[in-house]
């Protein structure tokens, strides 16, 4: 899909994804071995009261449901796997809630803006919002992602 | 053992230069092949004919990363609780299998918290690919606010 063609304003249910206390401990120890994040027995002397995740596990999750999501789209036909999605950075990530054992995320994308990206006229950006929320609607997560489609003409560099 | 830092130990200005770690194919795939499934972090082949031409990290691994180095280097001796986020991260160069990387943190700004057990530190956090001697290129930026406990009051 062009640039010129990506709709704005559209809801994408990514999946969900069921954080345990063995996934929130093997991120951990490889990555932020904090110990609210790996041991049980610290974390509930914590200030957390007990096991969480990562932040970044949390983060992490949301490319493994956005990559899984554009698998089945392209099983379907419905996006071409030649798209090449690449990402100059990400906004306002916010961890809102602690992330315990057992909670299941449900991440939502919305994208909402399209913006020139002079250092590469070829390419134009996209930027969508996405929220994690449990079942019962709590918002866990959020961050505005960025990324890069090829535009169908590209823009004249001033 | 270095003594352990408190948010009062914490001020604009300082640096913190957090340690190096040499980033390997095994370790790319490995994060890749969990939350990131895309040729070009995951087959040194495809990834020759991606847009990034070579086998190159997720970003979201290089957060992870530095997240690792930042716990080794810093957060593991620093009364640390936590993030309530990280504003504008910037990917700003693809980092390949067996570059060498470096992670600093400048402090910008501290702030005491309502709750007199802990403050915010807000730092900017800097990953550098290392060549020889000279060359020092930025590869990733993030800033990020975190919760550091203050010494009297801190269980």
């Amino acid at each position: 899909m062009w640039f010129e063609d990506f709709p704005l304003g559209q809801k994408f249910v990514l999946g969900s994804y069921t954080f345990t206390e063995e996934n929130i401990r093997a991120f951990a120890r490889k990555y932020d071995p904090q110990p609210f994040h790996v041991d049980k027995a610290a974390a509930e002397k914590s200030i957390y009261g007990g096991l969480i995740a990562s932040g970044w596990h949390t983060a992490a999750v949301w490319m493994k449901l956005m990559i899984a999501n554009r698998r089945t789209a392209i099983a379907a036909g419905a996006e071409s796997a030649q798209d090449n999605f690449v990402s100059p950075g990400v906004r306002e990530i916010r961890w809102l809630s602690p992330v315990r054992p057992g909670t299941t995320l449900t991440y939502v994308n919305e994208p909402f803006a399209k913006l020139d990206w002079p250092t590469l006229p070829q390419f134009g950006l996209i930027e969508g919002r996405n929220e994690a929320r449990d079942e019962t609607g709590s918002l866990y997560y959020s961050f505005i992602n960025r990324v890069l489609i090829a535009r169908r003409a590209p823009i004249t560099p001033r | 053992m270095d003594k352990r830092l408190y948010f009062d130990d914490f001020a604009a200005g300082q640096i913190y230069s957090l340690g190096t770690h040499r980033i390997t194919a095994e370790e790319i795939i490995d994060f890749a092949t969990e939350f990131d499934p895309q040729p070009q972090h995951l087959d040194p082949e495809a990834a020759k004919a991606s847009i990034l031409r070579g086998l190159a990290a997720s970003g979201w691994h290089l957060c992870a990363l530095a997240m690792r180095v930042m716990v080794d280097g810093l957060f593991g001796r620093a009364a640390s609780m936590g993030s309530p986020g990280v504003d504008d991260v910037q990917w700003r160069r693809p980092v390949y299998a067996g570059d060498n990387l470096q992670l600093d943190a400048e402090v910008l700004e501290t702030r005491p918290s309502s709750r007199a057990d802990r403050g915010y530190v807000r730092i900017r956090f800097t990953m550098t690919r290392l060549r020889g001697a000279e060359e020092r290129e930025r590869v990733m930026l993030f800033v990020s606010s975190i919760i550091i406990g203050r010494e009297r009051g801190n269980a």
